[in-house]
């Protein structure tokens, strides 16, 4: 940690942030040893190679530490099969609040909400859906917010969830975890459009034969963060995460992806279309991670940027970590501006240079966001 | 000098590599034309040059097409006027659904000529009526253009757009390679059966089996950028049997 961060996080402590916390004693406990790991590692700089793209120990420094409480709106909380809790889930099930920090090594931002965190919605899928479970997250005071959802979808369940995240300032730094278990199957929509610094870490633990598809529309209004852990805890599981950038000018969106295959038999598949405008910033960082009793893995990762000004960039960095050798997995980047040779074949059909541009960028969004998906409502009309 | 499409002396390089050179042509209204030379000679350039791709510089010469200097216009603008250039090899657009680009392309000419957009329904019944003429079944409409096609089947998919986008000239550029025997009569004899008194073809090939279904007013053999003889049907006939020896020589 640099003199910076340690000023920083002088000034905050459990009394002066936490006065209002009425937890029991156990996960006082839990969260003062989250405290003092936070002040160990401090917030995330460039210097850790997975933010080596984002230096949030930077973006938050003008940002005052006062707590400040999040609009969580549930917005079909009477859909049958769920059941909604508060953040005395946490406080009754003590042993699944730190859970995740058993995946993730020292994580600052993880360690920030385990410290400071009030707020939890806490949504059990008990059974299939009928329609899809639509959650609004969104901050409209200044100040930071440490919002925490965890997701726990039941054995045999066939579930939807939309997640939006709107408006907002300050800096919101989100926990999101999803637990899946055994032959269910969670589809997420998830779009961005904060104007927030947005921090997200997003957990999912498979079970057996489960699967989790995410489709993510990330248009940030500032700087984004959205970094997810995949963890296969049992065999015959797939994650299929593919997102969409497109970050409002001079603002800039990060990814981390990683896959942790500690099961045999399973697929993961992560994919990401980006297109750049002026001054806009994306990277791209993706883990598959398999090890030596973890056999019969398949994983792909995919990305593809596409650069409309001279000053926007890229930065993509697929890594595959692969301990034997039953495994398929094959990884690919392409960075560039927008095919010539295509424009001029839209173009030698009748179609202005601009109507080929808005329909080639409409076919790299189309990749992964289908005509018939919601997620079309929220794109800009250029792109619809 | 005909007022439909006039080349006269046209030169054009590419990084400094002359590849048209002092080229001359005169296509009429309903006449076809057959282009044949050897590889490199600079064939799929001058289809090129007349679509309006960039990346050619052209030294000199003109280019004139129903009365307007064509090298003023932009490719999309020389396809509403009614040029329309057969890929040699079309390509791939992802996310682009097949039946939606056509759609997109048709109402663009139709907007030039002052025509209303087809009617989904109209579009939908002449889609499926030239499809079946070319024997291009309806799941692929719905297809990503050109994505995951084989050879053969971009062809027909060019076949097809020209079908529906019925230009006034027709540039085919090897619309021939890549087909099977039967899908290559099929692609040939549609397109035969659009000749008309009003729409002209330029046939670039390698063989005279598609000027035998496609039969041509005039043959013209092009070396190094150059037509250096003209002649009829007999003359891809020749080719056919002796090569681009006795050309080659005299060039």
């Amino acid at each position: 940690m640099d003199m910076r961060d340690s000023l920083m996080l002088s000034n905050l402590t459990l009394d002066n942030f936490d006065k209002s916390f009425k937890g029991s004693n156990s996960l006082v406990e839990e969260r003062k040893n989250a405290f003092l790991n936070l002040k160990k590692i401090g917030i995330p700089n460039k210097r850790i190679e997975n933010w080596k793209y984002m230096d949030l120990a930077k973006i938050t420094k003008g940002i005052e530490f006062k707590p400040r409480g999040i609009n969580f709106e549930l917005l079909n909380k009477n859909l049958k099969g769920i059941v909604v809790r508060g953040f005395e889930y946490f406080i009754e099930n003590k042993d699944q609040y730190s859970k995740l920090t058993k995946y993730l090594d020292n994580e600052g931002v993880v360690y920030l909400n385990l410290s400071y965190a009030q707020e939890a919605s806490v949504i059990e899928i008990k059974e299939s859906l009928s329609e899809p479970l639509l959650i609004n997250i969104s901050c409209n005071e200044d100040g930071v917010s440490f919002p925490r959802i965890k997701i726990d979808v039941f054995p045999n369940v066939e579930a939807e969830v939309h997640l939006v995240y709107d408006g907002g300032k300050g800096f919101i730094n989100q926990l999101t975890e999803i637990n899946i278990q055994k032959n269910s199957n969670l589809r997420v929509q998830r779009v961005n459009k904060s104007s927030a610094i947005h921090s997200e870490t997003f957990l999912s633990y498979l079970g057996l034969n489960s699967n989790i598809s995410l489709v993510n529309l990330s248009m940030p209004k500032n700087k984004s963060r959205f970094q997810v852990y995949n963890i296969f805890l049992d065999q015959h599981s797939c994650t299929d995460f593919k997102s969409v950038s497109i970050p409002y000018e001079d603002c800039q969106d990060d990814f981390l992806i990683q896959n942790l295959h500690m099961s045999s038999n399973c697929e993961s598949n992560v994919g990401l279309r980006a297109i750049l405008n002026k001054g806009t910033v994306c990277s791209f960082q993706a883990l598959v991670d398999i090890d030596l009793n973890t056999l019969s893995s398949k994983a792909i990762q995919d990305c593809k940027a596409i650069l409309l000004h001279e000053d926007a960039s890229m930065n993509a960095k697929p890594e595959m970590k692969i301990f034997n050798d039953d495994v398929v997995c094959k990884h690919g980047t392409t960075i560039g501006c927008l095919d010539k040779e295509q424009l001029f074949y839209l173009q030698s059909r009748g179609l202005s240079a601009v109507s080929a541009e808005k329909i080639l960028l409409q076919g790299v969004i189309k990749n992964y966001i289908s005509e018939d998906s919601s997620l079309n409502n929220f794109l800009p009309k250029v792109y619809q | 000098m005909n007022n439909f499409l006039n080349i006269q002396s046209l030169s054009a390089k590419v990084e400094d590599k002359l590849i048209i050179n002092n080229l001359n042509l005169n296509v009429d209204k309903g006449e076809v034309h057959a282009i044949m030379g050897p590889n490199g000679s600079g064939k799929s350039t001058l289809s090129n040059v007349l679509a309006g791709k960039d990346g050619y510089e052209i030294t000199s010469g003109t280019i004139n097409f129903c009365g307007e200097d064509l090298m003023s216009l932009k490719p999309n603008e020389r396809s509403n006027r009614g040029i329309f250039l057969a890929f040699q090899y079309p390509v791939e657009i992802p996310g682009v659904t097949n039946i939606n680009f056509i759609k997109t392309a048709l109402d663009s000419n139709r907007k030039h000529r002052g025509l209303d957009p087809l009617k989904p329904g109209d579009f939908l019944k002449l889609i499926k009526e030239k499809s079946k003429i070319l024997g291009i079944p309806e799941d692929r409409l719905k297809r990503q253009l050109n994505v995951g096609f084989s050879g053969g089947e971009k062809k027909r998919n060019e076949a097809l757009q020209l079908l529906m986008l019925d230009p006034s000239l027709a540039i085919l550029d090897e619309t021939d390679s890549g087909l099977d025997v039967d899908a290559f009569k099929i692609v040939a004899d549609s397109i035969n059966s659009r000749r008309n008194n009003d729409s002209s073809m330029l046939i670039i090939t390698h063989y005279q089996r598609l000027l035998e279904r496609i039969e041509p007013d005039f043959v013209h053999v092009f070396i190094n950028g150059s037509i250096i003889e003209s002649g009829g049907p007999e003359l891809a006939s020749e080719i056919e049997s002796n090569g681009y020896e006795r050309f080659t020589d005299v060039k």
